[in-house]
């Protein structure tokens, strides 16, 4: 028994210590990502606000081309989904393929360069959207001329992606990493396909918005959605110190992703002039969508049962497992809005926008800001200053989403239910929905505060006037000393991967 | 599941499976469609943009107006949620709307690119918009639509109208709108109180005078709130004597575009009901 346990210390040092060497070498390259990414969170917020504050008065800052609704809600899309979501992703990629490969980062200035090329490439587009060049396709609005650099840009990564996989030492391939080398491969494809189609060699009328919801449904299914999930599979587990609930499970749930999701952006078109089958086709893949969600629900929730207490400490799992359980919630409601009765409710109202928030904020955004909490300190070597403007964020966040989700579903349901009434004047319709959009607005004013303390926050620990990291993290509350029933058992981290255990 | 090559087969041949499924065969299915056509001399339907409706496309595409406005009507069939003063749910709001004589197809969007059918109808669907108003009502709503509806949440786009002093007689273009959306474009415009008593000091006779002439109301006392308030109605519903609004070539090429969207009219015959 002691030999076993000091076995195991042994190899715990050994792997904390080749953990640190890992987050040493990631640190420059990761911190590019992260950082742009942050940058481009708190433009697309403020572009959000405005957008937000002009449809429910529009004589706030009216008469310029620059910031009329049209052209700032196409460069809000491009900043949060392009400049935020994607490069955060990115950066999640990058550092949990090193340390799911057991690999230092390789090739560092060709990622300094990836990350340069879409960063020019969201300034194209935000700036080009602003000025006139926007296109009018809904999430690939940015312009033509940005298209080279996106493109260059994840192509970068996604050969970075697997020459780190091709060097990996650890035999076992993590869950975490199948989502990530499924993401990088699915998205440049994706994103070439689409701009192909759409505006390098058009296809003729309604084949560009068949092509256009292929894509838009996708970028969230095939690009964020594993990347969040796939997050989530990993901080989960290692902030608990315990392995997630079931292997195959994950397995299902992978496979079933790729099968489906890429099959349900279609019922976006429903009633749309285009051939019906399409439509049916899409809401079958989104009703079998259920399986891979389940499988997931049940292994992120699963691995957290009995361990929810831990939510009141740790700042990251607390964002992660907010973005988990958003996850469940707007993929089920995901699944059940594509069913051709609420769809047609549903459909062209503010109904499908607070369920595409619920998505890539409450789910994706949720979990990258876990994602941050847990990884920025382990590459600067120093904790984040004040417990305080997590708690702040987390707030503002979490119940910003949460009303602006409310207000959303309820105001657009009956949108939808007058637009289908010929007997009510449009007048009414916009009239009705006036105060659900003011508080709309509300609610992305408290987002934007969240945003506003998180950027502090990363700054402070950037500039490195937070505390070294061997202080211990920065918790909302310190846990009490845990009873030795409490502690995980020897037994059971023996047979869980190296990977998943605590430092 | 540590295989490098298996996953990558089996993303492929998932995602292959979707491009192929949603892209490339409704790709083949529908890329082909000729316009249509009766006779050899008929003109056939639909006819690609041309000249300053295709300049007004590209207006309309910049400025992201699809983000609140669809190009699309649905069948009558489509929808089953209100219910008429029998009792009877029906169908089919869009056409009842008067948004259109008939549903959308495929067919009607040959020549469009970027096909923008749109995802939202914060405001009322434009597809059959070109037979519904004027483009004197579309100059007017344009430059600010709550000039028109006092409900409207749209913006003004009154950039693309310009401001300028008349020389000679007013253009024939100008915009038939009275001061009060006039003077600050894009916003309702009110003098202040000492405005208003400066401007009835220095030409208050004349307003009262053409107040007379034009509504034959007999005022004797123009003293009370009441009549001062229809006096500065009247004299904000009446244009700048010295200045006019006039479209630019956008929003000539703009209202072009509005005007030229005729989608739900031309009856095809693969769109019966």
């Amino acid at each position: 028994m002691a030999v076993t346990i000091l076995a195991r210390d042994h190899l715990r040092l050994q792997a904390a210590q080749e953990r640190v060497t890992i987050d040493r070498s990631c640190r420059g390259p990761v911190l590019a990502f992260s950082a742009t990414a942050l940058f481009w969170l708190l433009v697309g917020s403020l572009l959000a606000l405005l957008a937000s504050l002009k449809l429910h008065s529009p004589y706030f800052l009216t008469g310029s081309a620059i910031w009329t609704f049209g052209r700032v809600r196409m460069a809000h899309l491009q900043a949060v989904a392009l400049g935020w979501s994607s490069l955060a992703a990115m950066a999640a990629c990058l550092w949990l393929m090193c340390r799911l490969a057991r690999v230092e980062l390789i090739y560092p200035r060709m990622l300094y360069l990836a990350c340069a090329l879409w960063n020019v490439a969201t300034t194209l587009a935000v700036a080009g959207i602003l000025l006139g060049d926007g296109t009018s396709v809904e999430w690939l609005d940015a312009p033509t001329y940005a298209h080279p650099f996106f493109v260059a840009g994840v192509g970068l990564v996604t050969a970075w992606v697997v020459a780190t996989f091709r060097r990996r030492r650890e035999a076992h391939v993590y869950v975490t990493q199948w989502y990530i080398l499924a993401a990088v491969f699915w998205f440049p494809w994706l994103y070439t396909v689409a701009t192909l189609m759409i505006f390098w060699i058009p296809a003729t009328g309604v084949i560009q918005p068949v092509v256009n919801w292929w894509f838009n449904h996708n970028f969230l299914g095939l690009w964020l959605t594993p990347i969040g999930v796939g997050t989530a599979y990993y901080i989960i587990p290692k902030i608990l110190g315990r392995p997630i609930h079931s292997y195959y499970l994950s397995i299902t749930g992978f496979w079933a992703l790729a099968l489906f999701y890429s099959w349900a952006g279609i019922h976006h078109l429903i009633g749309g002039p285009i051939p019906a089958w399409l439509a049916t086709a899409s809401t079958v893949g989104s009703m079998m969508m259920f399986i891979p969600v389940i499988a997931v629900a049940i292994n992120h929730h699963m691995t957290m049962i009995g361990h929810f207490h831990r939510l009141k400490y740790s700042p990251a799992l607390r964002f992660t497992v907010f973005g988990a359980i958003a996850y469940t919630a707007v993929s089920f409601q995901g699944s059940i809005e594509s069913l051709k009765d609420f769809s047609e409710v549903a459909h062209f109202t503010h109904y499908t926008v607070g369920h595409a928030h619920l998505g890539a904020y409450g789910f994706v955004a949720m979990i990258f800001f876990g994602l941050y909490y847990y990884m920025i300190p382990r590459l600067t070597g120093r904790e984040w200053y004040s417990s305080k403007l997590i708690r702040l964020h987390f707030w503002c966040s979490a119940v910003g989403i949460t009303l602006y989700f409310t207000a959303l579903s309820i105001g657009g349901w009956w949108q939808g239910r007058m637009l289908n009434n010929p007997n009510v004047p449009f007048a009414n319709i916009i009239m009705y929905i006036q105060p659900y959009l003011a508080l709309r607005s509300v609610a992305g004013t408290m987002m934007t505060i969240g945003h506003i303390a998180f950027a502090i926050l990363f700054i402070i620990n950037l500039a490195g006037w937070g505390r070294q990291r061997s202080g211990g993290p920065t918790l909302f509350a310190q846990p009490p000393q845990l009873t030795p029933s409490e502690l995980p058992k020897a037994d059971s981290l023996m047979n869980a991967p190296v990977t998943q255990l605590q430092p | 599941m540590d295989r490098g090559m298996i996953l990558f087969i089996g993303v492929l041949l998932t995602f292959t499976s979707s491009w192929l499924g949603l892209v490339l065969f409704p790709f083949w299915q529908l890329q082909n469609q000729p316009a249509f056509q009766t006779s050899p001399e008929e003109e056939p339907y639909p006819r690609p943009l041309q000249g300053l409706a295709w300049t007004g496309m590209k207006v309309y595409q910049k400025n992201g107006c699809m983000y609140c406005h669809s190009q699309q009507i649905r069948s009558e069939r489509f929808g089953n949620w209100w219910e008429d003063p029998t009792g009877i749910m029906r169908t089919g709001g869009d056409i009842r709307r008067g948004w259109g004589t008939r549903r959308n197809v495929p067919r009607d969007y040959i020549y469009d690119s970027p096909t923008m059918l749109g995802t939202m109808r914060t405001g009322p669907d434009l597809a059959n918009i070109g037979s519904r108003y004027s483009a004197t009502w579309q100059h007017i709503h344009t430059y600010n639509p709550r000039a028109l509806n006092s409900w409207s949440i749209m913006p003004s786009f009154a950039f693309m109208y310009r401001k300028e002093r008349i020389v000679g007689s007013r253009s024939e273009k100008a915009l038939p709108l009275g001061r009060e959306w006039t003077v600050r474009p894009g916003y309702r415009w009110r003098p202040s109180p000492n405005e208003w008593a400066a401007i009835l000091q220095q030409s208050g006779d004349q307003i009262k005078a053409r107040f007379l002439r034009e509504s034959g109301q007999p005022i004797s006392d123009w003293t009370t709130p009441e009549t001062q308030q229809q006096l500065l109605e009247f004299w904000l519903a009446t244009p700048e004597e010295d200045w006019q609004i006039l479209p630019t070539e956008e929003a000539e090429a703009l209202v072009a575009y509005l005007l030229s969207l005729r989608k739900a009219e031309y009856p095809l015959p693969e769109a019966k009901e």
